[in-house]
């Protein structure tokens, strides 16, 4: 009897531990194995966009342009990187956060069937879709670091991807996006409107921002290589954006959907944020209508004052963001009727086939970009009337005059001045008090590259002569 | 099921009574005649027996025939032939200090150490609670050779148990704890917010959160009989996988003869060590030197008499301003506290009386535990409560713990026994230590970082005091009354107070066993263990305090059963050869499951801490299930041959769920031998006491974290604008790799024991050598993968190192004695390879782009960043003189946190009813870098930031008023620096990363116990109630005699784990503590 029990006893543990298949207790239960693609799309157009807005958090580049001066930690406003860490975010939040699901976003979609309610001509669209804002993400690497992994990239079986050749890189974006715009058809329909943050589906809108991202990138050319500068500015310009209707502009809503600059200027409490002297100055030298919108009255004077940037302040006695600006669903403009038209203004300074005359797209840029934050026409009449303002009368060569209102307009875009600024090198703003570098060309790759992928690292940084802030990317000669 | 199994199987046993016996009398009594206490008696061939009392008396029942064994610890075991006998006295002989110990090794079996063939080390609990520890393992410190514990300051924070060096390169490598036979889960707790924010998972970060304290702080000193550390893979390969870093194998204490009670009484008093803590310099006060006119304050009208006033410049967290003069008047930050008696009032600008230090006080520590336990021919109980109480030395601090032990063995039949123990710990804890940079949270930042050492912090107290509201000397802007708010820092009794943490914790460990001789040569054992806590944690951010107010509950419930069955077998093949089997499964359990919720956006209602308080849409909660299985199959043999050479073998074959289903299961194999050499020469060597020679060799395998194997989306919440909700899914940070395979560690250990002069003296010593190799862990990778990290099979990580403990007593006499024990180790470590072309494992990256790294070549742990520049030999400064220039790249070797060698010296004195025990721990070397110190280097509030220059003038000075330092070195064009540069906050940062790696060894006054025994034989009357008091006076931590870190205590880290090894941030002084005690046993 007592024998007996004890080999069943023996018989149940021993036939409980030959099961070979335990593997159902490493199942994961409460995250899922496999999603659809649209809400990987929405998720990487959202991380993308989420790091252009974040001035101020992970992206410095406001200092940079001197939209924003410094109150008291002045390190970001001096350039230096180390503290705001954006080297690293920008390249992990592009990297990781957007360009990572948007290739799985399109692995998804090149495996789906078409059926009744995706047809072959939709999941067409959607992959287009994935691949604009991809090329989007790959331009604001490009141009921020120069050689960047690109072929090898993005694919974890291979953990020591090569820097590729940052032109070579700059080459395949555009075919890319020719590619895409062959692919787009009106004929299907594109994402939900809940999964498209940009467009909320509206394939024709699409278009018109491949073609206006594509006029964008060709001008950044125009240095460089004047000729594809040229032909590709030429193609893209008629399909470009030409009306406000077609503006990229995503909304935020409120915390945790909010627009970054709320966190960084309202929720941090920093006190920290406050206009700079140049464009303050700028702004109110001719009473320019977008003031209001761009700055606060400083609280201990009631007056708009600007700052010295790299210096420390009182935050009281200097203006600080706008409510407006500061707003936790303050939308962001990724590309609009305003920036086109200023590419426009360029594109026919330069002696580009674009329709038009500078001044008539000088005006339409600085008509639009007022009209955005809020002015009345009366007020734009009154402010291109200002000499100092009509392309007549104002100070510079053409290109100077389109730099210096394109740099007023761009106030919540400074990723993009930032390549203008180097690109058209207007206006000369100041050096800051104790800047620790030369003016930023690129961004310093991030320091972990030195440890994880080290021999590709050098190689890169010997190739476009230096990893350090003041090396000039290929486009920007002079 | 199992369980209904087991316990159905107890149930059927049929139960019968025992043969005639009576009551056999007797005493144990060493050579001198004097008694011998806790001896252990048996009839031979039957389990269970009795413990001699402290007179040596004991009382067995017998049948009256057959042979009494009797043992102690130090003593030669006798063997007594009862037959015919009513009463009976034995004499012991002293013996060789090891020889005849008995050590209790995997599984639960006994075996005397003298044929032991690997090394195990035994503590007995009183030794290792000799100064009545919280967690136990703050007690093995300095005591056990090969076994490296580092603490921190936290209040029932946990203790890093490493043994024999980091063998993982991923993050666990503690110890595993064995209670009675019961694996107690070692995690390591942190906080459910860091955790869940990814943010760690062994071990906290720079970035902060709190230490919950891991296994070994759930176990009663009180209840510990004995502590047996298994140290090499040999030695710990029946456990399998996760008993590859060691296991500390606790034995608690069984019932004894009769009825008798212990009752015990502690309370101890800590204060910080002052040397442990931040000194501030005295002579000048807030702000920062640059960018001020009106003598570094800011003018503003504050009595609105229309004449400016000097207001100190409260928003810059840095001491950079004036020099401290009293003839100077200012508004300081009281002066906007409306409920302050220096409301709207100038003070002058001096140094205050009261520094940070004023914010620690008393800690205060309780403890009490009763004892109860009994045994007969049946069987024994045990059953004990402790009640411990910390009181911590910051505000608002308290960590209660209650426990209750149980135990009882009951012989059913002369040949079945069964066996129960059940532990119940719950704890309830308020104000645990705030870890690393995080100044909502902690004061440290404040106090070592950045701060301005004008502030008198009894003032701040009082404010806090007067309306409970967040009065902080950090005013963003005192001219503004929306100014008025915290900058960067609360004030420190704010936070204390009100952003502070809480949580509890349920745990109940414990097994049912049923043992059953089935033949004389054959037993089996038939167990079920269970350990089950379930944890709470609550944190909080006032309203009123820095950064976002919020609320956030963490609940996790964990669930481990374990479901042995076990044969041994002991039998005698031949008068020379012995054999012991071992044959057994195992099936292991674990469902483990938490929810972690947090408010976003603030709370609506202040201190109003729930879920629904939230400003903002509730983000769904984080949920967790890992639940793991491990199926293991093992067998071991021992060979003894005339009890001097001994042979073992072992094999043990794992399955585990976290692997891929067709590379799941791995084997473990061990092989060891012992020769006790000293049976071949003790006739030729009379002053020789014992020898033995041991060497083993061993392959031990571990599996895969849980989750590792597959790849799964994490679903942020859903992105809202306006009316708009948009679903999101986004690929996780980490690869995980379906093509994992088991990793390994190959040991191999050698070892020698010798003792001399009737072992007055005598030394144990180890060399051993392991490589883990094919290592299972997610590797930093670069993100333009698409991914931060990788699990990969990586690496081959060598340990090699050589452990010795030497023993002596110097003098003995009846009445007087004085003994010596000393532990040393020294271990090497190198990662040898990495797989797939990686040269470099980065551990943890820190503030000033410091990191910790494993690199191919080197030692696990190095610590990296930014160093100076060198033109022929100098530093180079840059062209104005202002800063050294500093290397662009961050892969500078600034040290490595491994130390040289560690060691500890306990004395031990005894004379008649006194004893005198001190402890001096060691750590030689290995390298601390400190974000505190590099911090206050740059606010300028240490004194190094005062004082005179080459020129006799104040450093601080301006330039042109002979000021200024002369920075050491060349410039770049190769010409010495002779360009005085002024010392201000813009320029602070003189002192760069490389300067911040500090030596991290120290020599401790680790314990001190002074104590008096009262036998109950000089109580006169009193003795029939009472049998013995001990009356003790202990100390602990009580000097630090040399260490090279300034302000700090080397030792301290923000958690247990690997990932924050060898850096300091917002570090915690250290306690001094000193306590009474007083034990009664009846």
């Amino acid at each position: 009897m007592k024998k007996s029990i004890f080999y069943i006893l023996l018989a149940v543990l021993v036939l409980g531990a030959c099961t070979k298949d335990i593997s159902s207790y490493n199942d994961q239960t409460k995250k899922a194995a496999v999603v659809p693609a649209a809400p990987l799309f929405t998720d990487g157009t959202l991380a993308l966009t989420n790091q252009l807005a974040n001035n101020g958090g992970g992206n410095i580049t406001l200092h940079i342009v001197d939209y924003m001066a410094q109150a008291i930690i002045e390190d970001n406003a001096q350039y230096n990187f180390q503290t705001s860490q954006m080297p690293i975010t920008q390249w992990n939040v592009l990297y990781r956060d957007c360009l990572n699901n948007l290739k799985r976003s399109d692995s998804i979609l090149s495996t789906t069937i078409p059926d009744a309610t995706n047809s072959a001509v939709t999941i067409t669209n959607r992959r287009a879709c994935v691949d604009i804002v991809a090329v989007y993400a790959w331009y604001i690497l490009v141009t921020s670091y120069g050689n960047i992994p690109y072929s090898q990239a993005l694919n974890p079986d291979n953990l020591f991807p090569v820097y590729d050749d940052q032109h070579a890189i700059y080459t395949d974006l555009l075919k890319r996006l020719d590619n895409d715009l062959a692919n787009l058809s009106t004929s299907g329909a594109g994402f939900a409107a809940s999964e498209d943050l940009w467009f909320h589906g509206n394939i024709a809108n699409w278009i018109s921002f491949t073609n206006s991202l594509k006029m964008m990138m060709g001008m950044t050319l125009a240095d460089v290589d004047p000729a594809t500068a040229k032909t590709v500015v030429e193609a893209a310009s008629p399909n470009a954006i030409t009306s406000t209707a077609q503006n990229c502009i995503m909304a935020y809503g409120s915390q945790p959907s909010n627009n970054p600059m709320y966190t960084n200027f309202v929720v941090a409490k920093r006190n920290d944020y406050i206009a700079s002297m140049p464009l303050m100055d700028q702004l109110l030298s001719n009473a320019d209508p977008r003031l209001t919108s761009y700055y606060g009255k400083a609280s201990a004077s009631g007056e708009y004052v600007g700052a010295v940037m790299g210096v420390q302040t009182t935050y009281s006695t200097v203006s600080g963001p706008s409510t407006k600006d500061s707003a936790s669903n303050l939308p962001y403009v990724v590309l609009d009727y305003s920036e086109m038209e200023f590419l426009r203004a360029e594109a026919v300074a330069r002696g580009f086939n674009v329709g038009g005359t500078v001044e008539s797209h000088y005006d339409e840029g600085i008509r639009q970009s007022i009209k955005y934050w809020g002015g009345a026409d009366s007020s734009v009449t009154r402010y291109l009337a200002d000499p100092s303002v009509a392309y007549a009368t104002a100070a510079g060569t053409d290109i100077q005059k389109i730099a210096l209102q394109k740099w007023i307009s761009l106030y919540d875009h400074p990723d993009h001045e930032w390549i203008d600024i180097r690109r058209l090198d207007w206006p000369a703003l100041p050096a800051p008090v104790g800047a620790i570098s030369g003016f930023p060309n690129r961004l310093y790759y991030p320091q972990n590259e030195q440890t994880v992928n080290g021999a590709n690292y050098t190689a890169a940084a010997a190739a476009i002569g230096g990893d350090v802030v003041t090396t000039k990317l290929f486009w920007d000669i002079h | 099921m199992y369980l209904i199994v087991m316990f159905m199987a107890i149930g059927f046993v049929p139960f019968y009574a025992g043969a005639q016996t009576i009551n056999l009398p007797g005493k144990v009594l060493d050579k001198d005649g004097e008694p011998v206490a806790g001896a252990t008696i048996h009839v031979e061939g039957q389990h269970g027996g009795v413990v001699t009392k402290e007179d040596g008396t004991f009382a067995i029942k017998s049948t009256l025939k057959g042979t009494l064994i009797v043992s102690a610890v130090g003593y030669v075991t006798q063997r007594v032939d009862i037959t015919g006998k009513t009463g009976i006295s034995i004499t012991l002989v002293r013996t060789d200090k090891n020889l005849d110990e008995v050590v209790v090794t995997a599984m639960g079996i006994r075996r005397a150490k003298n044929t032991l063939p690997y090394a195990a080390q035994q503590i007995s609990g009183d030794d290792a609670n000799k100064v009545r520890v919280a967690n136990i393992a703050d007690g093995l410190s300095g005591k056990v050779s090969g076994l490296e514990i580092r603490q921190n300051n936290s209040l029932g924070g946990s203790v890093n148990v490493v043994v024999r060096g980091i063998k993982s390169l991923g993050f666990n490598n503690q110890a595993l704890f064995v209670v009675d036979g019961t694996p107690l889960d070692n995690s390591i707790m942190v906080s459910g917010s860091t955790t869940n924010n990814g943010t760690s998972n062994g071990g906290l970060g720079s970035t902060g959160g709190y230490d919950m304290g891991n296994a070994a702080s759930d176990i009663n000193p009180d209840d510990i009989l004995s502590i047996d550390v298994l140290k090499g893979a040999a030695a710990t390969a029946l456990y399998g996988s996760r008993a590859a870093n060691g296991v500390i194998m606790i034995t608690t204490k069984k019932g004894r003869s009769g009825t008798n009670v212990t009752a015990n009484a502690g309370m101890t008093l800590g204060r910080i060590d002052r040397s442990t803590f931040v000194k501030r310099q005295n002579q000048y006060g807030a702000g920062r030197s640059d960018n001020l006119a009106t003598g570094g304050f800011i003018y503003k009208d504050v009595t609105g008499d229309g004449v400016p006033d000097y207001v100190v410049n409260t928003n810059a967290p840095r001491s950079w301003g004036p020099k401290f003069d009293k003839s100077i008047m200012v508004y300081q930050w009281d002066a906007f506290d409306p409920l302050s008696p220096t409301y709207h009032k100038a003070t002058p600008w001096v140094a205050p009386k009261h520094g940070p230090e004023y914010f620690f006080k008393t800690a205060i520590t309780n403890n009490e535990s009763v004892f109860l336990d009994g045994a007969n021919e049946k069987g024994s109980y045990k059953l004990g409560f402790s009640r411990i109480n910390e009181k911590g030395d910051m505000p608002n601090q308290n960590d209660g713990r209650n426990t209750i032990n149980f135990g009882s063995t009951y012989k059913l039949t002369d040949k079945i026994t069964v066996s129960a123990t059940a532990n119940y710990v719950q704890e309830t804890t308020v104000g645990r230590n705030p870890t690393g940079y995080d100044g909502n949270r902690s004061s440290m930042p404040q106090f070592r970082e950045y701060g301005q050492v004008n502030v008198d912090y009894k003032e701040q107290e009082e404010a806090y005091n007067r309306a409970q509201k967040n009065i902080t000397w950090n005013w963003a802007d005192p001219t503004t009354t929306t100014g008025l708010t915290p900058f960067s820092y609360n004030n420190p009794w704010f936070t204390a107070n009100q952003n502070f943490e809480n949580d509890s914790r349920n745990r109940t460990y414990g097994n049912v066993s049923l043992n059953y001789q089935l033949l004389p040569w054959l037993n089996i054992l038939g167990r079920i263990s269970l350990d089950t806590y379930d944890q709470a944690q609550e944190e909080r951010l006032a309203v009123g305090s820095i950064g976002t107010p919020m609320y956030s509950r963490f609940n996790s419930s964990f669930r481990e059963l374990n479901y042995d069955l076990i044969a041994t077998m002991n039998k005698d093949i031949n008068k020379d050869l012995k054999f012991n089997g071992l044959l057994g499964v195992n099936m292991r359990r674990d469902a483990i499951t938490s929810v972690y919720q947090s408010t976003t956006g603030g709370l609506i209602i202040p201190k109003l801490y729930a879920i629904s308080n939230s400003v903002g849409a509730i983000a769904a909660p984080t949920e967790t299930s890992t639940p793991k299985a491990v199926d293991g199959y093992f067998a071991g043999a021992t060979f003894t041959y005339r009890d001097f050479l001994s042979l073992d073998g072992s094999f043990r074959r794992d399955r585990s769920s976290t692997l891929p289903v067709d590379a799941n299961a791995y084997n473990y194999y061990a092989i060891s031998g012992s020769w006790q050499f000293y049976e071949q020469l003790k006739d030729n060597a009379p002053w020789l006491s014992s020898g033995k020679l041991r060497a083993n060799y061993a392959t031990v395998g571990n599996d895969a974290a849980w989750g590792s194997i597959q790849d799964v989306y994490n679903q942020p919440n859903p992105f809202v604008a306006g009316t708009t909700s948009s679903i999101l899914f986004a690929l996780p940070t980490v690869k995980n790799n379906d093509a994992l395979k088991p990793e390994r560690t190959n040991s191999k250990e050698i070892g020698l024991e010798m003792s001399f002069l009737k072992s007055r003296v005598g030394f144990d010593a180890t060399f051993y050598h392991t490589n883990t190799v094919d290592q299972i862990l997610p590797i930093a990778i670069t993100t333009s993968t698409g991914y931060n990290s990788k699990y990969v099979n990586a690496g081959d990580l060598q340990n090699q190192g050589f452990e010795v403990t030497v023993y002596g007593t110097p003098v003995r006499t009846r009445n007087f004695s004085w003994e010596i024990t000393a532990n040393w180790t020294r271990n090497r470590n190198k990662l040898i390879s990495l797989n797939s072309g990686a040269t470099n494992l980065q551990l943890a990256t820190f503030q000033a782009s410091i990191s910790t790294n494993a690199t191919v070549g080197k030692p696990y742990g190095q610590i990296e960043g930014q160093t100076y520049t060198y033109l022929k030999g100098q530093k180079v400064v840059n062209n104005d003189g202002s800063a050294y220039v500093l290397s662009t790249t961050t892969t500078n070797v600034l040290g490595n946190f491994n130390p040289d060698w560690i060691g500890g010296v306990t004395n031990n004195f005894k004379f008649k009813g006194f004893s005198l025990s001190f402890l001096v721990d060691m750590r030689k070397g290995g390298t601390v870098w400190s974000l505190d110190q590099y911090y206050a280097e740059q606010s300028g509030i240490l004194p190094a930031s005062t004082g005179l220059n080459d020129l006799g003038n104040e450093k601080r000075l301006p330039v042109a008023s002979g000021g200024g330092i002369i920075l050491k070195g060349v410039k770049a064009d190769g010409t010495t620096n002779t360009t005085r540069t002024a010392i201000t906050s813009g320029n602070s940062l003189l002192l760069p990363p490389p300067d911040e790696a500090y030596d991290a060894g120290y020599v401790k006054l680790r314990e001190l116990s002074l104590g008096y025994h009262i036998p109950g034989s000089k109580l006169g009357n009193a003795s029939r109630v009472i049998k013995g008091i001990d009356i003790q006076l202990l100390g602990r931590n009580l000097w630090i005699i040399h260490k090279n870190l300034p302000m700090a205590d080397p030792e301290d880290g923000a958690s247990a784990g690997n990932n924050n090894q060898g850096l300091q941030f917002g570090s915690y002084p250290t306690i001094r503590s000193l306590g009474l005690n007083l034990k009664m046993q009846f």
